[in-house]
């Protein structure tokens, strides 16, 4: 029954092959025909999801060589479930959305080529199927992006895509090529064996190879998954298909997350690789969340939001947290895409009515007129203060000396709450005085992140990884020794402080500043709209080259 | 001393800079479009023909100028708007990098199979570039654009033969490239960097060709489109390609 997983994966290819085949025959009908295809691998993934879920062995399948095997485990058939699913609302949106478009069954085309390389990604059972299939995923994407070949913009920015998912094949490539030279196998289950049983048995240049594979694996992530500095195509490939922005940013985006966790054996010997991993993530969820925050664009906005989320995926995976990760990426997805696919239709509405209500929120961020009840904001601030101080206490006094640092994560997801709760406190707080809805609003969320964490993270858990030694190795690696897990605590609270008494002295003072803040204001704000500069040094960087090369050929008369 | 002159005048054919520009000259010069498929065909053969009678000794020197010269065509790459052109620097920075496999001491029959298969994407594109000619006079990108509007397939097939060139999966030189990152990267590292850079630069001239030449809006002329025998012919030698490369993998890999 497994075995199906085969045709799983190939039904796509089969549907892209029928279009290209038939487009001149059935005309429009082949829509029809894509989508019938894609909704009949995804009752199949369903199936097959339910026999994982019942418990059936990890098996793999070959496709006729050893470079080209399937792999049936739980990370592989729920994400091709997640896969198909996404891809077949995007499907069926795009059946109407894309009518008018001249090449109509080119789109289907691609969109069929895109599913099956992302299937074929996440059920990859060697490194060969895997390094292809994540090359295809780029190659696919840029023509995607370009499908209104008219459009120099859209093709301009489906190369940055392009370009930044070339950089990130390289270290998949390079600790692909690592690996086989170890193990003499391009197998991943035999290698991953190999590594649980001897972690130490081959070094790369003086380091334990596990580490430089893990390395090489975080920074491929990072470019896929639109780290801080490998982000800029993110946001920017807006010129797309609605569509295809859909798909990318509740699919394709998030195979970063994909890959730390299929490497999870990796990852568990990976020294402080992990603890890397996280410094990017939190940078990346900073900055992204930051850039959303300044943007005038619905699609750029949610461009960056999914830059901010991507960096919490990272995160997540940085603090162990491996199978939160999935959650996170599932849900983002759904949220993400269904964001999207209606945002034709907001723009649209907005365009006849704004349908802001101008009430306190509105005077406080639209026309910066300040608020003038306090004491929600005192205890605001005593929250923020005390939250991060009991974690603490209780962590080194009542608890265990290493209790919370092993477990990252829960404190990770306390500090998510405390900016969530901050977050319902100001935005209620603005619409209605009552404190103790106030109070109680913010009890909810700690409720639902709590119970959301031991409940929907304890069953991803225990679906992806049942061997509790092996989940416990997991956050074990991402243990950081004791100091820097103060310090880290330590910064975020301080900033978190910072921040709402900036917000607190603005709030009162009606954001009529002195002229010397308000310069610093302003140009922290330039910082802020030109992208942290990134893209501009990214673009004269790009002309540098194109000199060179340019004044090569000059050079050498062009031969 | 005859050992460097064997390596020199294989040099000639499996480029090292500067004897590589002998067969970017001549590719200028030669205007029929038999005679340049022929050299594209036959040019890295001759190459190995010669190092395959003569066997020389390799000196370490010419590793390090093989990568060098098909980083610098491929680097050169990037600002060529003239398709025959970049072929010929394509085909420059590829065969370049067959002295690795040589080195290695890959068997004879396998160095012949990649040099034809790195060659093959290549001929299609002297094929389509003197199909551009015919059509507008010229084959430069940027200078009429948006081909994907005003002949469609024509465009499709131009697309897909520039992918097959620059390595990208499942066309042979992929594998091959992949197997000379894997047969390099324990012995020497930087080589297999340098592999992948050059491979990253492909990828950047071969989509900075398709956008100078497929995107914009439809040209002015009335061009016709690739008749439905030309597509056959292309798809029949691409999916060729394509088994070929799978088949590869099986015996490289």
């Amino acid at each position: 029954m497994e075995r199906l997983i085969i045709v799983v994966a190939v039904l796509p290819l089969i549907s892209a092959l029928l279009i290209q085949l038939f487009a001149g025959r059935i005309g429009r009908g082949i829509a029809r025909l894509s989508v019938v295809f894609t909704t009949l691998s995804f009752i199949l993934s369903c199936v097959l999801l339910a026999l994982a879920l019942m418990g059936s062995e990890i098996q793999t399948f070959s496709l006729g060589s050893s470079v080209s095997v399937l792999l049936f485990d739980p990370l592989s058939i729920l994400l091709a479930t997640i896969i198909l699913g996404i891809s077949l609302i995007v499907h069926l949106y795009s059946v109407r959305y894309m009518a008018e478009e001249a090449a109509y069954g080119q789109f289907f085309v691609l969109l069929d080529l895109m599913t099956a390389a992302l299937l074929f990604m996440v059920l990859a059972g060697d490194l060969i199927t895997l390094v292809i299939s994540w090359y295809l995923v780029g190659i696919v994407l840029y023509f995607l992006l370009g499908q209104d070949t008219r459009s120099q913009t859209a093709y301009r920015f489906a190369f940055w895509t392009l370009i930044t998912y070339r950089i990130g094949d390289i270290p998949l490539i390079l600790a692909a090529a690592l690996l086989y030279n170890a193990y003499d196998t391009w197998s991943l289950t035999v290698i991953f064996d190999a590594i649980m049983a001897n972690p130490d048995a081959h070094q790369v240049l003086g380091l334990p190879l596990t580490q430089v594979v893990a390395g090489l694996i975080g920074l491929s992530a990072f470019a896929r998954s639109a780290q801080f500095l490998l982000h800029t195509w993110l946001p920017y490939t807006m010129d797309g298909p609605t569509p295809v922005s859909a798909l990318m940013h509740a699919g394709i985006v998030n195979a970063g997350g994909f890959l730390i966790n299929r490497f999870a054996p990796v990852f568990i010997h990976s020294g402080d690789v992990l603890n890397w991993i996280f410094i990017v993530g939190l940078v990346t969820a900073i900055f992204g969340s930051l850039l959303m925050l300044t943007q005038n664009d619905i699609k750029k906005a949610l461009g960056y939001s999914t830059m901010g989320q991507m960096g919490f995926m990272i995160m997540e995976c940085g603090v162990g947290a491996f199978s939160l990760a999935i959650y996170h990426m599932f849900a983002h997805g759904i949220f993400k895409g269904t964001m999207f696919l209606s945002a034709g239709g907001v723009i649209n509405q907005a365009r006849q009515d704004d349908g802001v209500p101008k009430d306190e929120l509105y005077t406080f961020a639209v026309e910066k007129q300040p608020n003038k009840a306090s004491q929600p904001w005192l205890l605001m601030a005593a929250v923020t203060l005390a939250v991060p101080l009991v974690i603490l206490i209780f962590s080194h006094l009542l608890i265990s000396q290493d209790y919370f640092h092993k477990q990252g994560a829960i404190v990770l997801l306390f500090f998510g709450w405390v900016t969530g709760a901050q977050l319902i406190f100001a935005t209620y707080r603005m619409r209605a005085q009552n404190i103790w809805r106030l109070v109680g609003l913010s009890i909810l969320s700690l409720l639902v992140v709590v119970l959301g964490y031991v409940f929907i993270s304890h069953a991803f858990d225990l679906f992806l990884y049942p061997d509790p030694e092996f989940r416990a190795q997991l956050y074990q690696a991402a243990t950081i020794d004791i100091l820097r897990f103060d310090v880290l605590v330590a910064f975020v609270a301080l900033t978190v402080v910072l921040g709402w008494v900036i917000t607190y002295f603005g709030e009162r003072s009606g954001y009529h500043r002195r002229q010397k803040s308000k310069r610093l204001w302003l140009n922290f704000y330039a910082l802020i709209s030109r992208e942290f500069y990134v893209t501009d040094i990214y673009t004269r960087l790009t002309r540098l080259i194109l000199s060179i090369s340019s004044r090569l050929n000059v050079w050498l008369r062009w031969i | 001393m005859p050992d460097l002159l064997t390596t020199l005048l294989a040099g000639i054919f499996l480029p090292l800079f500067p004897m590589s520009m002998v067969f970017n000259a001549i590719l200028d010069k030669v205007k029929y479009n038999w005679l340049r498929a022929l050299l594209f065909l036959g040019w890295p053969l001759v190459g190995l023909l010669i190092l395959q009678n003569s066997n020389p000794e390799m000196p370490d020197w010419v590793l390090i100028l093989a990568l060098t010269t098909s980083f610098l065509y491929a680097l050169r790459m990037l600002t060529l708007r003239e398709v025959n052109q970049w072929s010929g620097f394509l085909a420059t920075s590829l065969w370049g990098l067959l002295w690795l496999p040589v080195i290695q001491g890959v068997s004879a029959e396998l160095l012949y199979w990649f040099a034809i298969s790195m060659s093959i994407p290549l001929v299609l594109m002297v094929f389509l570039s003197a199909g551009l000619e015919k059509r507008f006079g010229a084959a430069y990108t940027g200078l009429y654009g948006g081909l994907a509007r005003t002949i469609p397939r024509y465009s499709g097939v131009l697309v897909t033969v520039v992918v097959a060139a620059t390595a990208t999966p499942l066309f042979p030189t992929f594998f091959i490239m992949l197997d000379m990152v894997v047969e390099t990267i324990s012995n020497k590292p930087v080589a297999a960097l340098a592999l992948l850079l050059i491979w990253l630069l492909w990828s950047w001239a071969g989509a900075r060709l398709i956008q100078g030449l497929i995107v914009g809006r439809a040209s002015k002329f009335k061009v016709v489109d690739m008749n439905i025998n030309a597509i056959s012919f292309y798809s029949i030698v691409l999916i060729a390609l394509l088994a070929s490369g799978v088949y590869l993998s099986g015996v490289i890999l």
